[in-house]
């Protein structure tokens, strides 16, 4: 087990791994995500107050939770990277923060677009939508830095440190955000106040399922890329492009 | 020891009373930035007193983006910086003293001249003390944070530091607002105390990740 995970942390052997293992993943978070959303969107019975707007939930839900999950990923990796100078996990970081940002704005336009039926605006200044659109601003902020530095390492540190700032300082964000909303409207709109049926929960859950696969897929994807783009000169990367001609 | 870090204090002291740029910058902008806030909402005095804290917050937040490079840049620039990350000092402590001293140069001139321009845009008595106290324990923070930002972009000092120092600096700015907003109420304390907590909670967090960020452009 922890040769397996020394192996991984090499370059060479991640490649090949992810080369060998992409096109599975990909295929079977395709297969995940269609399943958990036809059966959502064609199956599953409409909601008794929202009528068929809400199946809208089967994206936006696993979006929202993906975007979380990305940054809280990738403050570990900050971690990583600062503790034991890996350089996977610098990779690991500069590669899925484009995904995360991509993610949270999903999940604020079809929050939008599920808002305008159903509370007859597209945007609220609700506790957990600022503190969604707070996350797509760190996320922005991180991926401009990336550019901001002449040297590779300098910026590895740079977007390790605003990472790890970023996470200890997002839960206090989040709670402050809260108690900032509950003294201007009452939190009238939460998901958690109606419980949800297992007719209507299960498609959701292999939705979200199907998301975090397809995450899964693409971050390795885009790993590939930034370890060729900073791998360029070595010899297996030449040897790898040299035996597909 | 002791003296070097006097030294420090007092040679940053006399950069910033000698280069009036870098003490009056902040207070002209944060004036014209009150004096813009009227005119565009219009100075109806009822709505005024209702924005009042959100204005002066606000205008400050902005104006701290102003004094944040010199807080190390200059070092960088003519290679004390170097110097003193050799010596052997304690990095802590000097990077203290250079914060506090941009902060005491930068953010106490506009603590006081806020309390002049709450008035000017009607906020009552108790809510401008109230106001007062949270920028002596909000200022601190957003010098910290804008540190942060000028070390990590101590080459070029773009406007990319700042863009991520503004969203890390939300907590201060509401617990601050929540704070003077409840001026009548118990919860005041409550605000003020979680305020002082996020400050004494950051001290030693974003000073570390400060020297950090010095550090990693001389490797």
């Amino acid at each position: 087990m922890r040769q397996f995970f020394s192996q991984l942390i090499s370059f060479p052997y991640f490649f090949k791994l992810a080369q060998l293992s992409f096109p599975y993943i990909f295929v079977i978070s395709i297969f995940v995500i269609l399943l958990g959303v036809s059966w959502g969107v064609f199956f599953s019975p409409s909601d008794a107050t929202q009528g068929d707007v809400y199946r809208i939930i089967y994206i936006h839900v696993p979006a929202a939770s993906v975007a979380q999950s990305i940054y809280y990923t990738m403050v570990v990796a900050s971690i990583t990277y600062l503790i034991w100078r890996i350089k996977m996990a610098s990779v690991f970081m500069i590669s899925m923060a484009p995904l995360g940002a991509l993610f949270t704005f999903l999940a604020l336009f079809t929050g939008a677009v599920w808002g305008q039926p159903t509370w007859g605006t597209w945007w609220v200044w609700d506790a957990r939508l600022t503190s969604t659109l707070i996350l797509l601003i760190l996320y922005l902020a991180i991926i401009s830095l990336f550019s901001s530095f002449d040297r590779r390492d300098s910026t590895d540190q740079a977007v390790s440190i605003i990472v790890l700032i970023g996470g200890i300082n997002l839960p206090i964000i989040k709670l402050s955000v809260e108690w900032w909303n509950t003294l201007h409207q009452s939190a009238s709109i939460t998901l958690s106040g109606s419980s949800i049926d297992n007719e209507m929960l299960i498609p959701l859950l292999i939705s979200i399922l199907g998301f975090y696969i397809y995450v899964t897929a693409i971050g390795m994807r885009r790993m590939q890329i930034e370890i060729i783009k900073r791998e360029i000169t070595h010899n297996w990367v030449k040897t790898i492009f040299q035996e597909k001609r | 020891m002791r003296n070097f870090y006097f030294k420090t204090f007092q040679r940053d002291s006399r950069v910033y009373l000698s280069r009036s740029s870098s003490f009056l910058g902040p207070i002209v902008f944060f004036l014209i930035t009150i004096t813009l806030y009227p005119i565009a909402f219009g100075s109806d005095e009822e709505q005024l007193a209702e924005l009042a804290a959100g204005i002066i917050w606000i205008s400050i937040l902005l104006a701290n983006l102003l004094s944040h490079q010199f807080i190390f840049n200059e070092d960088y620039k003519d290679g004390s910086l170097d110097l003193v990350l050799t010596s052997g000092k304690s990095l802590f402590l000097w990077a203290s003293i250079k914060i506090f001293v941009n902060w005491y140069f930068s953010s106490l001139p506009l603590i006081f001249i806020s309390i002049f321009t709450s008035f000017m845009l009607y906020l009552p008595f108790d809510a401008a003390l109230i106001l007062a106290i949270t920028l002596f324990l909000g200022t601190p923070i957003l010098s910290m944070f804008g540190a942060l930002a000028g070390a990590l972009t101590l080459e070029r000092g773009n406007i990319v530091g700042s863009s991520i120092v503004i969203p890390l600096c939300l907590p201060a700015l509401i617990l601050g607002i929540l704070a003077i907003q409840s001026y009548k109420n118990e919860e005041l304390f409550f605000y003020i105390f979680l305020l002082a907590a996020f400050l004494f909670f950051s001290i030693p967090i974003l000073i570390a990740s400060c020297l950090g960020a010095i550090k990693l452009h001389f490797e």
